[in-house]
């Protein structure tokens, strides 16, 4: 496992599994779409209940990605790793898109539900932050233009931020809130009916197998970037 | 059965899956392009780096003889 901390071994272990991933997000999301139609609707939410999934996955691999995000920056903060630093980098985009789509995805759910678009409970104000986290991470890493300097920044917030995730996993228990508590895999809850697990698992197993896809093209991607920075002044040097 | 009748809801349920179809296929093009992007760079400086150190060993070997 900690081979792979090695850049060259990590591109020739990832180099195969990549395009695996990608196909098999694919067909996970084809086969998953096709399963949220065919599920009966909900005797009490009607058809919104398919919402529910693409709204869950979205919220679960936005919690994810920032998990990945904040441990890489913690690999990259004390350990100066480069690789960290590129996979905190490449977890911010497609974790923000993921919390950005939970938002939106979940509002356009609370409104024939709830009778509101949004509602500063603690739920939705937590992922609400989470967003502005991702946003933080990025906007620092862009507006500092010495690379290193930008990358350790923006790595301290990132690691602020993980506070925020037991924030979000728990504000439907610490406190009244107008979202749902967790209704799956949670022991005494009602949960989820069974008609709807295949549909949701095969959803959520497909925004993770995307978002791994997403995340280990985006490292390669940075590694590749930052070969390209460093020949191009070694060439600028020899010139 | 596929059901696509959402009734009274469409305008809930549609939007929310259309934005996401969208939002995941920006996401892997973007990520996709500049994969290509950066191995084509990559490729090509070290094809040229490649190509200055072959001619200056040859250089340096024309002038040993």
């Amino acid at each position: 496992m900690f081979g792979l901390s090695n850049p060259q071994r990590f591109m020739a272990f990832t180099g195969p599994l990549t395009p695996i991933l990608w196909g098999l997000a694919v067909v996970l999301l084809a086969v998953g779409s096709w399963l949220s139609f065919t599920v009966p609707a909900d005797y009490q939410q009607g058809e919104t209940v398919r919402i529910m999934f693409v709204h869950v996955p979205a919220a679960v691999w936005g919690l994810g990605a920032y998990a990945a995000l904040g441990v890489s920056s913690f690999f990259a903060l004390v350990f100066r790793h480069a690789l960290a630093d590129a996979a905190a980098r490449a977890a911010a985009l497609p974790g923000a898109a993921f919390t950005a789509l939970a938002l939106f995805t979940g509002s356009l759910w609370g409104k024939p539900m709830w009778g509101t678009w949004w509602v500063w409970d603690a739920r939705l104000t937590s992922v609400l932050v989470l967003f502005l986290f991702y946003l933080g991470y990025m906007a620092l890493r862009a507006s500092i233009d010495d690379e290193q300097k930008g990358a350790r920044a923006a790595a301290v917030l990132g690691l602020v931020g993980l506070i925020n995730l037991p924030i979000v996993k728990f504000s439907v228990d610490w406190w009244n809130t107008l979202h749902q508590p967790a209704s799956f895999l949670t022991p005494g809850s009602s949960g989820l009916d069974p008609v709807y697990l295949p549909p949701f698992l095969t959803m959520l197993a497909a925004y993770g197998v995307l978002f791994l896809a997403l995340w280990l093209t985006a490292i390669r991607t940075e590694v590749r970037r930052r070969r390209v920075v460093t020949l191009r002044a070694r060439q600028a040097l020899e010139a | 059965m596929l059901d696509l009748d959402m009734g009274r809801y469409a305008l809930f349920v549609w939007p929310a899956w259309g934005a996401s179809a969208l939002v995941l296929i920006a996401l892997a093009a973007r990520a996709l392009i500049a994969s290509r992007r950066w191995k084509r760079e990559l490729k090509h400086l070290t094809d040229a780096d490649e190509a200055a150190r072959s001619q200056a060993a040859q250089r340096a070997a024309g002038q040993e003889q």
